[in-house]
């Protein structure tokens, strides 16, 4: 074995040292492409789910947020679970919030929303709402019969045109609210939030006030109460301090919640990513096999004459896996010198979507070993597999052809 | 040393079948310079293979030394092709990318020697073939006698029992023949090599001890041969020196 080893890599040397240069580059070339179609994709995906995520912390769920347990619909006492929480040392801010089921009509046009009950003044410590209001004002204190409602179901921002709108509601407009329990109310528009995306968009604000009158609660409910940190990455960690500080509700951090959400929300997003994952493997596993098959078909008679001259079959088999795996190895670092100039220059330059969607491709070590371990294994196979077959046959046809 | 009975071999089946080999018998005694000749069609390259263990034989029996070559299996023909058979191919068949000196020592280090060890005894052999100084040349750039003489010496390495030549002077001129024709004369000569070579020429004869004709797949003769070209008339030391010319 150690002499197949000797004479495999003889072998695959000197065809490496006195080959065709030019083939080389264009193999090498060609890997690299591979490689870099089998992660510049997924890094975008990565880029554009990151940016979900950030939406996830500064919208619906803070960085941890806390949901009534079991059947609930409420947490009954979230004013005692926010006295808790404001103690724990490493909370930055919380708040309660009531999310409410609700249709708005408006001139004869109706769309189904959630209407989030809220307490304005303390969502400019916790949320990014205050921050994203296209059209008119935020909520105030006082703030009683008005509303903040999304730009996508007032029918001004992107996305109108593929959800039901109201047409061009502008501020200062007056909209009728049908909450689920039927109760009515009027209000007028105070402003129009934009956030382009549609779990803000598609939504609407009232003062928690509101929600408490309408549905007759004690000032004392909510459907989750949300929770900023002082130090970004502490999310578990003051995950557990919160539970230890004797609150029993279900608390998630924003990446469990985004990670259940994104796989719903987004799990086309997620099938597309795993699709071309397959795809590109599939591709790039291909395309490494006929690579080396046509090398190898090139060569069928060098291995017929090594044969003839007694050189073990195990010895040119390993020859090729040695030189197969040895193109490879250039190809990635030829493609990974190609990624990470693209991530660079995108990273640089993000690709902007909705005007104001910037989406930077994330860098995944995971993805990038994974990909490498992946074309290694490859190029062994496509090595192996057309030597150990043109090895096998008759010396006579490797040489003669027939 | 080498006998065969009764060879035969068949190519393809049903009519398109060929009877390349009608079943022929013969021996070779060690320290023999064989040549093989016959119209072109009736079965040298053929009987060549089978004896260097590049091809089955349809029927027959073939043995070595006394051993039965014809039912070896594969792993220990190959090592037999790597120790024991030297053969050199019309067309020199060697490895374009490697030089002189690593067409002949991978053989060596198949054989389990030390690249060190293997690279002494391909100078050494490229050497007898009078191609000193020029290990380091790849292919392309050796001229058509040299790169069968760096077969020969890949064929010689290993110390053979047996050469067996197809055909090796057919790719080249006269002057080129005559210096691989004195290659083989000096190895026989000197060191007891036994050489089966298949030739269509017919002043070829004039190196060798016998002939064996072969018509149609079978043995039309077998004569002995006065060797007319003598080594210290001719030489290949005086060849030599014509060649680092
Ligand atoms: N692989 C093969 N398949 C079918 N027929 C073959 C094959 N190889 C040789 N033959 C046939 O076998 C016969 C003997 O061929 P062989 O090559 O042994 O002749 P040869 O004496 O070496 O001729 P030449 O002097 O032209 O080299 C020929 O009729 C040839 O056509
Ligand atoms: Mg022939």
């Amino acid at each position: 074995m150690i002499d197949d080893i000797r004479v495999g890599s003889l072998i695959a040397y000197c065809s490496v040292k006195r080959g065709n240069k030019k083939t080389l580059i264009f193999i090498v070339f060609v890997l690299s492409l591979i490689f870099l179609n089998l992660v510049f994709l997924p890094s975008m995906i990565g880029g554009l789910s990151g940016l979900f995520t950030g939406f996830m912390q500064d919208y619906p769920y803070g960085d941890i947020v806390i949901e009534p347990t079991g059947d609930n619909t409420y947490i009954n006492n979230a004013d005692n679970v926010l006295k808790k929480v404001r103690a724990v040392e490493g909370v930055r801010a919380a708040t309660k919030r009531v999310d409410v089921g609700a249709s708005i009509n408006h001139k004869q046009k109706v769309v189904g929303v959630t209407i989030t009950g809220m307490l304005p003044i303390e969502e400019y410590d916790i949320s990014r709402y205050p921050y994203i209001i296209s059209e008119g004002d935020f909520l105030g204190d006082l703030s009683r019969d008005e509303i903040i409602i999304g730009a996508m179901i007032a029918g001004t921002g992107f996305g109108s045109e593929i959800y039901d709108n109201l047409g061009e509601v502008r501020p200062g407009a007056l909209v009728d609210v049908t909450y689920s329990n039927g109760v009515k109310r009027t209000y007028k528009v105070k402003g129009i939030m934009e956030g382009t995306f549609e779990v803000v968009d598609l939504n609407a604000l009232v003062h928690y006030k509101e929600i408490e009158d309408v549905y007759g609660l004690e000032g004392k409910e909510a459907t989750s109460v949300v929770v900023r940190v002082s130090e970004q990455g502490t999310e578990t960690f003051m995950k557990d301090k919160i539970r230890e500080a004797g609150v029993n509700e279900q608390i998630f951090t924003w990446a469990d919640k985004s990670e259940s959400l994104i796989r719903q929300a987004l799990q086309s997003m997620g099938a597309i990513d795993t699709m071309s994952k397959i795809v590109s493997l599939i591709v790039g596993a291909a395309l490494v096999l006929i690579i080396i098959y046509i090398n190898v078909l090139n060569r069928k008679k060098e291995i017929g004459i090594l044969k003839a001259v007694g050189i073990t079959p195990r010895s040119i088999v390993l020859s090729y896996a040695f030189l197969s795996t040895f193109y490879v190895c250039l190809g990635i670092s030829a493609g990974l010198i190609l990624y990470f100039t693209l991530m660079f220059y995108f990273q640089a330059n993000p690709v902007v979507f909705y005007e104001t969607m910037k989406i930077s491709p994330t860098i995944d070590p995971v993805l990038l070993i994974q990909s490498i371990a992946t074309m290694l294994t490859l190029s062994v196979i496509a090595g192996i597999l057309p030597a150990w077959s043109v090895s096998k046959e008759s010396i006579l046809k490797a040489i003669w052809g027939r | 040393m080498i006998i065969v009975k009764d060879l035969k071999r068949c190519y393809g089946t049903g009519s398109t079948a060929v009877k390349a080999l009608k079943g022929v018998s013969f021996e070779i005694n060690k320290g023999e310079f064989v040549a093989i000749m016959g119209a072109s069609g009736s079965g040298k390259t053929t009987l060549l293979r089978i004896l260097a263990l590049l091809d089955d034989a349809t029927d027959g029996e073939y043995t070595i030394r006394g051993l039965k070559v014809s039912s070896l299996p594969e792993s220990e023909r190959s090592y037999y092709r790597l120790t024991q058979v030297g053969y050199i191919f019309q067309d020199y068949a060697l490895i374009n990318e490697m030089s002189a000196a690593e067409n002949v020592y991978m053989l060596s280090m198949m054989e389990g020697r030390s690249k060190k060890e293997s690279y002494a005894t391909a100078l050494e052999a490229l050497d007898k073939v009078g191609l000193k100084g020029k290990h380091d040349r790849v292919p392309d750039e050796l001229s058509g006698g040299e790169k069968q003489r760096v077969a020969i010496a890949r064929a010689i390495a290993k110390k053979p029992d047996i050469l067996f030549a197809d055909e090796p002077c057919a790719n080249l001129d006269t002057i080129n023949s005559t210096q691989v024709l004195d290659v083989f004369k000096e190895l026989n000569e000197k060191y007891g090599q036994t050489i089966v070579m298949v030739t269509h020429e017919p002043w070829h004869t004039d190196y060798v001890d016998r002939v064996i004709t072969f018509k149609d797949g079978s043995l039309l003769s077998d004569e002995k041969q006065n060797q007319k070209v003598k080594l210290s008339s001719l030489g290949y030391g005086s060849c030599s020196t014509v060649i680092n010319k």
